[in-house]
């Protein structure tokens, strides 16, 4: 091993050890700091030390048990190749798993990863295209069809045939309930508030905390909190592009753009000020987001930064 | 050799991961990989240049699935915390920085060392405490810790 004399290293671990003990005395911590002077070695050792102890001080302790003491599949090598072919075509196994449950009971979560888009289809045949980052749980029984939405955007056709249609149809988001009344819309879920977008049919919102409801008709879309309703607009035609996985833009700001785009790619993607009032048109492919930037890089006179992996900052060329 | 074999790298390493851009990334790193080291082992000397470059592809392909899980750990904590103390964008690009590179530090020690040294040094619990909590003895605790700090002081001391 290059650099590193091992009894110098073993001292330094013995005295890391014992930094933590909980009988660790002023007397040694004394003691340590002249072992530290000895030399420049020592010193970078112990700067060593202290950096690890900063590092780890900068994480949350909760986030860092759950990422760090993680289960690892590692017995053997093979074996994590393995498991890394299955997860690709792990099926939904809430829809496998209600197979074997009465109509009555029937209950499923979904989920997508960011970048990631899924139909899914639920027990009455109603059928749900989960965008980017989202999440919710089905929960059918006797008296309703109710889709608790979590987080993201979903695309609601639900099911008008057979028995279990005759039964309400309700999304419910931390704002308040969407009744369908036989229909197609989008839900999406922003920071503090809903958005419904209706595309067939029409839809009544109850929020939380209020004891008025609204229909939306077709073509319609409003956005509201716990309380209140914001004033009805006009649908945007393409407004379920992104269930083909693909975004439209007329004349869209480059701000708005990329934060929309950053919706489907891990990490931060930053607009810098001096371009934020560009503007961008075009039909671009969610799937690829990479591309899309290298597009843009292309036809605006702007330059990608990629700093890591995950941060990626786009600025005047 | 690059040439010669580039296409058939990434479709193999396609074949394993379902998935082309990353293939093509791995299948790249994979001969930055070989070019690096070819200062101790020159390129031309190599016999059977596929068996050789699965190894290496092999070996950046598990690093690659380990970082891909850390990910995935990483995303589902972020739901364990309470709504109003999920850090911003940038915080958490960095968070996520700091984690691989601790990751990497604590590299293939055991699972019980690992979590014995996370339980001190993330949660601050004493080694009595933490002996305690794994049902085993202080004195295993303190084996193990000496084995942690010996790990990532030697990679540090290594880099």
């Amino acid at each position: 091993m290059p650099g590193v004399d091992t009894a110098l290293l073993d001292e330094a671990v013995h005295w890391l050890t014992r930094k933590y003990a909980s009988d660790f005395s002023a007397a040694e911590e004394a003691e340590l700091q002249r072992w530290r002077k000895r030399s420049a070695a020592h010193e970078r050792v112990w700067q060593c030390a202290e950096q690890l102890r900063s590092q780890m001080g900068t994480v949350p302790a909760s986030i860092g048990m759950a990422v760090l003491a993680r289960t690892r599949r590692r017995p053997d090598r093979r074996q994590v190749l393995r498991a890394a072919g299955l997860a690709l075509v792990t099926p939904a196994l809430g829809w496998l798993a209600y197979r074997n449950l009465p109509w009555q009971a029937w209950t499923a979560d979904y989920r997508t990863a960011t970048g990631e888009r899924r139909s899914v289809t639920l027990a009455d045949g109603s059928r749900i295209v989960l965008n980017t980052a989202s999440a919710l749980s089905a929960r059918f029984d006797r008296e309703t069809r109710l889709v608790r939405h979590y987080s993201g955007e979903i695309l609601v056709e639900t099911a008008h045939a057979g028995a279990p249609a005759a039964l309400p149809f309700i999304v419910e988001t931390d704002n308040g309930r969407m009744r369908a009344l036989g229909t197609r819309f989008i839900v999406r879920m922003d920071g503090q508030d809903t958005t419904l977008s209706v595309l067939q049919g029409a839809v009544e919102i109850t929020p939380r905390r209020s004891a008025r409801s609204m229909v939306v008709r077709a073509g319609e879309q409003t956005r509201f909190d716990d309380t209140a309703f914001a004033p009805v607009r006009r649908l945007a035609e393409d407004a379920d592009a992104w269930s083909q996985g693909v975004l439209y833009a007329h004349g869209m700001r480059l701000e708005d753009f990329l934060a929309e785009l950053a919706r489907y790619r891990p990490g931060v993607l930053q607009c810098d000020p001096g371009v934020a009032d560009l503007r961008v048109s075009g039909a671009f492919h969610l799937d690829d987001t990479d591309r899309v930037l290298d597009l843009l890089a292309r036809t605006l006179p702007v330059q990608v930064e990629t700093r890591t992996r995950f941060w990626t900052r786009i600025a005047r060329r | 050799m690059y040439n010669e074999h580039s296409q058939w790298l990434v479709a193999w390493l396609q074949r394993k991961l379902g998935n082309r851009s990353d293939a093509a990334d791995l299948a790249q790193d994979t001969f930055t990989r070989i070019w690096e080291g070819a200062r101790t082992q020159a390129i031309q000397d190599i016999r059977q240049p596929r068996a050789y470059l699965t190894i290496v592809a092999k070996r950046l392909m598990i690093n690659y699935l380990e970082r891909q899980s850390l990910h995935q750990a990483y995303l589902a904590s972020l739901h364990l915390l309470p709504e109003d103390s999920v850090p911003s964008a940038e915080t958490r690009a960095i968070l996520l920085e700091t984690l691989q590179e601790l990751d990497a530090l604590l590299g293939e020690l055991p699972a019980k060392v690992r979590t014995a040294f996370l339980l001190s040094q993330l949660e601050g619990l004493s080694y009595e405490d933490i002996a305690g909590q794994m049902g085993i003895s202080v004195r295993t605790v303190t084996r193990y810790m000496a084995q942690g700090f010996r790990q990532c002081l030697r990679v540090m001391l290594d880099a």
